[in-house]
């Protein structure tokens, strides 16, 4: 037993020496599941270039990403959601946008995944809201031309994420903007009033949408666009949604680019502001800005260094389609990058 | 023991209910009476006022719904695991081979250690989808005339998962625990009673269960203490419905464990804190269910033991 104490014990003593030795700074990153696998490809990268600086990585959720980062156990906090007055209260936080995400509508109608069927706003507030309960609902039928006589009389199953989401978010915003019955209704937020829909289910993340949509026929469910190549594999079909000049549009790079591009003028100083119902021909209506929620106040000189080096990095190199690429997520405008960077120069002890 | 037992019981008691003190006095009597459950806008200005504390605006705590959920699963997965379990204890005891009996021991108490998360995976994995396009179709052809099948499977998260996962999840606990419980009963009066010309069903039925059928009933508690606590398998399989009862075996649910786990995110961000502290009285109100359940299972215990030193 003894023996192997002492061993230990150097293993451990040794560890922290090196650690501390070479590691000036300890990060820390909590939040957002749709942020962390970008993280994954940033940090090894960052910190292999910057042996001073450790940071660890964790998918926790937003609200946990916010929480911890106004409570300062973590000094960046990913968030799909921008804070709200009401959360940032009398507290100062930073909301710095680091990339561009997007979100596709899934569906599993057996026949029609293969093609993208056409959906709107309001027939997805519907849908959700349990107005529209089957697929050959007439709204439907009326956006689909050729394919609408395609849809089968079976029960929509409307999968919604039973976890705080930013997914959620950004879906109930689309509805809320699109939809002013959906707007007064249940409204926006990681979480919502959810109307009582027979057979609607929640699901807990990402992974558990694509199962539960995957093993539910003639159910739909929104899902962040990190997870398409997921719902490809799954055979799902992804809808071309309405967008705010009445156009049917898919998630294709070039229409989140436009979406992000008719926003990127109106987004004000602390840059936060909403994606979502961007106008424009081609623009895609679900997309946001992921973010990194900082307090602009760190606890010493050096860790606020370390964290304005390494956000500073992930909005000029760390904008590489090596990176966004992996994920789907889309470069910031460069008008975007400047407001970023001013923030990020807040950052003080 | 007994008092440490008792003092952890009580500080646990009473940390949950200072905690979410807050939450008593805003949402008063309403939690055990609405079903509608909603964290508020938080993205709306402006709070509301109730009992002297504030909540987001829109904000309802209505907990109807999970507490159905919980009780209904766990009487659904007790009904299906209990026969169950005391016929395996029995053929475990008194079946087996003698060189069987370690690996089948083994077996069961190795499903008795099965973290919960692995049979949630299996859930969504196998038994949903089996569910939905199996289970209720052929339920939905055949018996529809029943109310509580009618309606269709839909999707397959809901109440017969998760009731079916539990049973599962409990099932092996049970049994492994009311062997042991058999085990007590000397073999001497069983082989007497074979002796006198019982059949082994009939002196099992007839004679070793009533002896020993308050032992029994504190296995079958203890599992039901573990269904109604469930948290990860259930919130993989129930469908997490919200503002809705189950109208039907396939609907989905929500049980209180689930729910807390599945709304503390955006909890955390309700800048009044209002969210996190209903949260906090759901749990104590499934603590109050576990220990109300435990209590009556004393008592009825206590009372058993009372008509055996009588007779």
């Amino acid at each position: 037993m003894k023996p192997l104490r002492i061993i230990f014990g150097l293993l451990a003593f040794s560890i922290a020496t090196t650690a501390a030795a070479f590691a000036a700074a300890e990060l820390l990153e909590t939040g957002s599941s749709l942020v962390y696998p970008l993280m994954n490809l940033w940090v090894p990268v960052y910190t292999k270039a910057h042996g001073d600086v450790k940071i660890t990585t964790q998918s926790t959720g937003s609200g946990t990403g916010i929480s911890q980062a106004v409570a300062g156990v973590a000094q960046i906090g990913a968030s799909d959601a921008y804070m709200s007055d009401a959360q940032l209260g009398t507290t100062h936080m930073l909301n710095i946008p680091l990339a561009i995400s997007a979100q596709q509508i899934n569906y599993n109608v057996p026949g029609l995944n293969d093609v993208h069927l056409n959906l709107s706003g309001p027939v997805l507030a519907g849908i959700y809201d349990g107005s529209i309960h089957f697929w050959d609902d007439a709204k439907i039928k009326a956006i689909n031309g050729s394919v609408g006589s395609k849809l089968p009389h079976e029960a929509i199953i409307p999968i919604h994420r039973s976890d705080g989401s930013g997914d959620t978010f950004i879906f109930t915003q689309y509805l809320s903007f699109s939809t002013p019955s959906w707007k007064g209704g249940p409204g926006y937020g990681t979480t919502v009033n959810w109307p009582a829909v027979q057979n609607a289910v929640g699901a807990n993340g990402n992974p558990g949408m694509v199962q539960a949509c995957q093993g539910a026929k003639y159910s739909i469910a929104y899902i962040g666009v990190s997870f398409l190549d997921q719902t490809n594999q799954a055979g799902l079909g992804y809808a071309a949604l309405q967008n705010a000049s009445g156009k049917f549009v898919l998630p294709t790079e070039p229409n989140i680019v436009a979406g992000a591009a008719a926003k990127d003028k109106e987004t004000p100083k602390d840059e936060r502001i909403s994606l979502i119902f961007a106008p424009g021909a081609n623009a895609y209506p679900i997309i946001n800005y992921e973010y990194e929620i900082v307090n602009p106040k760190q606890k010493d000189a050096a860790t606020a260094s370390e964290v304005k080096n390494f956000l500073s990095w992930a909005i000029t190199g760390g904008q590489g389609k090596t990176f966004l690429e992996k994920v789907h997520f889309i470069a910031l405008p460069p008008s975007i990058v400047s407001l970023s960077k001013a923030q990020i120069a807040e950052i003080g002890s | 023991m007994a008092l440490v037992t008792a003092t952890i019981v009580f500080l646990i008691a009473m940390f949950l209910i200072v905690y979410s003190w807050p939450a008593i006095a805003f949402n008063g009597f309403g939690i055990l009476t609405h079903l509608e459950w909603n964290l508020g806008n938080q993205y709306a200005n402006g709070v509301v006022h109730r009992g002297g504390f504030t909540g987001a605006p829109g904000a309802s705590f209505g907990a109807v719904v999970f507490i159905a959920g919980t009780i209904i699963s766990s009487a659904f997965a007790m009904a299906i695991a209990t026969p169950l379990a005391i016929l395996v204890a029995i053929a475990m005891h008194y079946q087996v081979p003698r060189r069987l009996k370690t690996p089948v021991n083994t077996l069961v108490e190795l499903m008795a250690g099965v973290p919960s998360v692995v049979y949630g995976l299996w859930g969504i994995g196998v038994l949903v989808p089996w569910i939905s396009s199996s289970v209720g179709p052929f339920l939905a052809a055949h018996i529809s005339w029943l109310s509580i099948i009618g309606g269709g499977s839909a999707s397959g998260n809901g109440l017969l998962a998760t009731s079916f996962i539990l049973a599962v999840m409990v099932f092996p606990i049970m049994a492994a625990t009311m062997r042991d419980v058999l085990s007590t009963f000397p073999k001497i009066v069983f082989e007497g009673a074979i002796g006198l010309g019982a059949t082994p069903w009939q002196a099992v039925t007839t004679m070793v269960l009533p002896a020993i059928r308050t032992q029994m009933f504190a296995a079958a508690m203890l599992a039901l203490g573990r269904a109604l606590g469930e948290t990860m398998a259930v919130l993989m399989v129930c469908g997490s419905a919200l503002n809705q009862l189950p109208q039907n075996i396939f609907a989905p649910i929500n049980t209180i464990a689930a729910v807390i786990v599945s709304q503390l995110d955006s909890a955390l961000t309700d800048p009044t804190g209002m969210a996190e502290r209903s949260l906090a009285e759901l749990a104590l109100i499934l603590f109050v269910i576990t220990l109300s359940v435990n209590l009556i299972a004393r008592l009825i215990m206590r009372g058993g033991d009372r008509v055996k030193r009588t007779a």
